[in-house]
């Protein structure tokens, strides 16, 4: 059925001009991701992982080829339509959180809706509600700066999670944790994703890779491996 | 769909606040700017009303006129009216209410073994207390009856006090004037200074004594004023009519006060004008420093542009933060400055003894170019924000 089908990638290849040479970054993907799937995608540095990331995620378009994201084309999009993509359908989580420093727990929850066009009342109550779900419900009117690292990355997850998205992207979200913080991570991922909600992460870790439903491999910007991961390998 | 302005005017307001010594240092080529353009505009206006409360005070109000020498205002004029001119306009004139020729001449005061000769001599009628709003304060002015019957007695100012007299009042003591004797019947209320001329360096005789104690014929000015200021008009056609019957010629000129408060206000408002606009050149400045620290800012926030724009924020959104930030700002520094300017003004003019008026048209015009400054120099660092690329920006490291 193609209505289940979340991320469709067809014959994408970016390339950066970096200087006097063109950088295949990706050479030719092809890549289908449905409802409620947790994929995993691996590889070694420098193999167009973040890269990917970034074009199923609306935030870099592809130099040729075709994605659509729940069935849109993305590539008809202006720049503002890409935002408001980015906004409702799509939940960044990054490798350094990257939250506002000084906004507290709930504000930062609150953004995607503010662009959303959410009144005050109703994303309060919205970002108290994803706080609650991440478990930080006592730590909503702290800084950054007063949360661990395992809780900035809670914090991020329920940003993502702000505007009900179609798919939440990790880019190596447990990178910057110590394991103990890096598993609740996952199992937070684990959770949602049992919720229903689709998930891709990049990870250059089997450990994490080995959590979700299904691994892919990058190499050279091409995908090399595309497995289920079996009952035996979790 | 409305263009959402609060929650970008929030972020900024936050965005500034957080940094708060910065945004006052970025801020203050404004407040300077606006404080110096409220002090002057403020100083300007307090002088203004200062120096029209003045000739107010003096009697100079809109329903007087002063008739001249000469066919036009110079310096040292061939005079040409006489007392039989003064004498013609008390008949003809229509609602006249003071009369006041003025002979102006050279007295020698001599009381006992001292003598002093003071800045004014002046053969003034008796009309002079109310046409010059000033009364003798000790003993009596001179009555029309005692102008016309010619009889030597003679009103003298503060100063003339002091430097014959001393702490002794003088009322009832002769003194001759040119060798000619006088009996002292008043002094004068003090004046002080007028457009820096001391008024209390006065002596006051009766016009009919002009000639034979100062040797004057002719009449230095003609103060008249008339019941109305509406009979101003009327009161030159029977001026000129009197005298060009008198003359047969137009050998004098009038001046209406309203005349004079015009040129007044046109040179304090060309002043402050001049030196205001020299200030507001610390507005630019002030607004070249803010766009200068908006694109630093710009560069210091790429990651949290980066970071915006992937959760969703469009250019629009981008652009409005910072712009209104820059805005803000301005808009701070113009309320600070006309506060401090209108405190400045306050305690120089409180220093001067004259009151400031709070300059509230410039006031506004302050905030209304603080906005524009704002706008202006704000737009080309909230381009460049907006344009940002997401992906560059989410990897910029500070």
């Amino acid at each position: 059925m193609k209505d289940n089908v979340v991320v469709r990638i067809t014959e994408v290849k970016r390339f950066y001009q970096m200087g006097m040479v063109a950088v295949h970054a990706l050479g030719g993907i092809n890549l289908k991701v449905e409802k409620s799937e947790f994929v995993s995608i691996m590889g070694p540095s420098g193999c167009g992982k973040s890269t990917l990331m970034h074009i199923i995620g609306c935030l870099d378009r592809p130099t040729s080829g075709h994605v659509h994201l729940d069935e849109v084309d993305i590539d008809k999009l202006d720049d503002n339509e890409l935002a408001a993509i980015r906004n409702k359908k799509v939940g960044f989580v990054f490798q350094t959180f990257n939250l506002l420093p000084k906004l507290k727990a709930i504000e930062n929850v609150e953004l995607p809706l503010i662009y959303a066009g959410v009144g005050l009342p109703a994303r309060r109550k919205k970002a108290t509600e994803l706080l609650e779900i991440v478990g930080l419900k006592d730590r909503m009117y702290h800084r950054p700066s007063e949360l661990s690292g395992g809780q900035s990355q809670r914090v991020a997850v329920a940003r993502a999670l702000a505007n009900n998205p179609s798919i939440i992207l990790a880019d190596e979200p447990t990178g910057n944790l110590d394991s103990k913080s890096g598993e609740e991570i996952i199992r937070l991922f684990q959770e949602l994703n049992s919720r229903g909600i689709t998930l891709i992460i990049v990870t250059h870790d089997q450990e994490i890779a080995n959590h979700g439903k299904r691994i892919i491999r990058l190499k050279d910007g091409l995908v090399v491996a595309d497995d289920r991961v079996t009952a035996r390998s979790r | 769909m409305m263009i959402n302005l609060i929650d970008p005017l929030k972020i900024a307001y936050n965005s500034i606040l957080s940094n708060k010594l910065r945004s006052l240092l970025t801020t203050l080529g404004v407040i300077i700017g606006v404080a110096a353009v409220i002090t002057l505009v403020s100083m300007g206006e307090g002088a203004k009303s200062y120096i029209l409360g003045q000739i107010g005070s003096w009697g100079l109000g809109a329903n007087s006129l002063a008739i001249h020498p000469g066919k036009e205002e110079v310096a040292l004029p061939e005079l040409t009216l006489t007392y039989g001119d003064n004498e013609a306009l008390r008949q003809k004139v229509g609602n006249l209410q003071y009369l006041m020729p003025e002979f102006v001449g050279r007295g020698r005061l001599v009381y006992g073994h001292r003598e002093y000769q003071p800045a004014y001599t002046l053969a003034v009628s008796a009309d002079y207390p109310f046409a010059y709003k000033q009364q003798a304060v000790v003993g009596r002015f001179f009555s029309r009856a005692e102008e016309e019957g010619r009889r030597h007695v003679v009103v003298i100012g503060r100063t003339v006090v002091d430097k014959l007299f001393g702490a002794y009042s003088p009322v009832g003591e002769k003194i001759k004037i040119n060798g000619v004797g006088f009996t002292i019947i008043g002094i004068l209320e003090e004046k002080g200074t007028l457009l820096f001329y001391n008024m209390d360096d006065i002596v006051l005789i009766p016009t009919t004594l002009a000639e034979q104690v100062l040797g004057v014929t002719k009449i230095w000015e003609i103060f008249l004023t008339v019941e109305n200021e509406k009979d101003v008009p009327q009161a030159i056609i029977d001026i000129k009519k009197t005298l060009i019957a008198r003359h047969r010629k137009e050998d004098f000129h009038i001046h209406t006060q309203q005349g004079l408060i015009d040129i007044i206000n046109n040179i304090l408002n060309a002043l402050t004008a001049i030196v205001s606009a020299i200030a507001a050149i610390s507005l630019l400045v002030g607004g070249i420093g803010i766009m200068n620290i908006m694109l630093v800012a710009v560069t210091e926030r790429t990651r949290e542009i980066g970071i915006r724009k992937a959760i969703g924020a469009k250019n629009r959104d981008i652009f409005l933060q910072f712009v209104f930030e820059s805005i803000l700002i301005t808009m701070t520094g113009a309320l600070f400055g006309i506060m401090i300017g209108t405190l400045a003004a306050w305690g120089i003019m409180y220093f001067l003894k004259m009151s400031a008026a709070i300059a509230w048209g410039a006031a506004y015009l302050a905030c209304f170019v603080a906005l524009l400054v704002g706008l202006f120099f704000g737009v080309y660092p909230a381009m460049r924000a907006a344009r940002l690329d997401p992906v560059e920006a989410l990897r910029f490291e500070v």
